[in-house]
């Protein structure tokens, strides 16, 4: 089936060994840390603790 | 008067009689012998051997693109096309009512078979399954905006599916009554205008024929297509 990258042609190193846009692997940790990013996000907002206003007297 | 237009409202839906012979029995009877029984003679009938030429065939031209391992869909493919173009077609003759222009059914067909393609894709192959909400090649400020629209575009997918059979056919149903309501009136008032509706009305049948044939084999297409993704 077509469409897969095999990914021999291409060496990359460092970070983009296992963040690219390129092979297989690196699309899928795109999509992960992709993923995980809006979910950490979302936990921030969430278990932010929320400032109680000063009461003026 | 009154009661006369009541009472008029539902006659459409009485099936008639015709020479004392009840329509409904032969209405009810007809699906029923379009499609021939198979039978084990080496030569059959023009009909049994004009509906397995066209199952095969359409069978063998949908797996084409196919893994072996996304065979064993083959006869509900095969399976959903006959039904969907039964469904759509018989819905065009009068006074049948179609059921594939209820949301609800077709949202049926495509929900529970795209949640299929997505959890054998994650289950057997997850690294490809999820490597293809990023398309091959993006830069790179452009991956995290690219993987969300992937991801909406693929939820998206089912309701796509379902309210596309949907709208096509009701649509066409819809232009279908409204031209047919629009002759009748016409013959009394301007009858040079309803010969022009009427002649309009021949072409959208003859357009709604395609159609039906048409989104039944896309709907079955699409969802081959969203299984060669995941197998």
């Amino acid at each position: 089936m077509g469409g897969h990258d095999a990914g021999t042609q291409h060496q990359f190193t460092g970070f983009a060994k296992y963040f690219n846009a390129f092979t297989i692997t690196g699309r899928r940790n795109c999509v992960l840390a992709t993923y995980a990013s809006i979910v950490a996000i979302g936990l921030f907002f969430k278990l932010k603790p929320k400032k109680q206003a000063a009461i003026k007297e | 008067m009154v009661l006369t237009l009541i009472l008029g409202l539902f006659d459409q839906f009485f099936s008639p009689y015709f020479l004392g012979v009840p329509l409904l029995a032969i209405a009810i009877a007809a699906p029923w012998v379009l499609f021939p029984k198979p039978s084990n003679r080496v030569i059959n009938g023009r009909s049994l051997v004009a509906q397995n030429s066209f199952v095969l065939n359409f069978a063998k031209q949908i797996l084409l693109p196919l893994n072996v391992g996304a065979h064993k869909w083959a006869l509900l493919l095969t399976v959903l096309m006959v039904n969907l173009i039964t469904l759509n077609l018989l819905g065009l003759l009068p006074y049948t009512f179609t059921p594939t222009t209820q949301l609800p059914l077709n949202m049926g067909f495509a929900i529970p078979l795209w949640l299929a393609t997505v959890v054998i894709g994650l289950r057997n192959q997850p690294t490809i399954a999820l490597g293809h909400l990023l398309p091959e090649g993006t830069p790179a400020p452009l991956i995290p905006v690219l993987i969300i629209i992937e991801t909406i575009s693929l939820f998206v997918r089912p309701f796509a599916l379902g309210v596309r059979l949907t709208a096509n056919l009701a649509a066409g149903h819809l232009l279908i009554q409204l031209l047919s309501s629009a002759t009748l009136f016409l013959i009394d008032q301007m009858w040079p205008v309803a010969i022009l509706t009427g002649l309009v009305m021949a072409l959208l049948t003859l357009l709604e024929l395609a159609v039906a044939a048409i989104q039944a084999y896309v709907f079955v297409l699409l969802l081959s297509l969203y299984l060669q993704e995941n197998t």
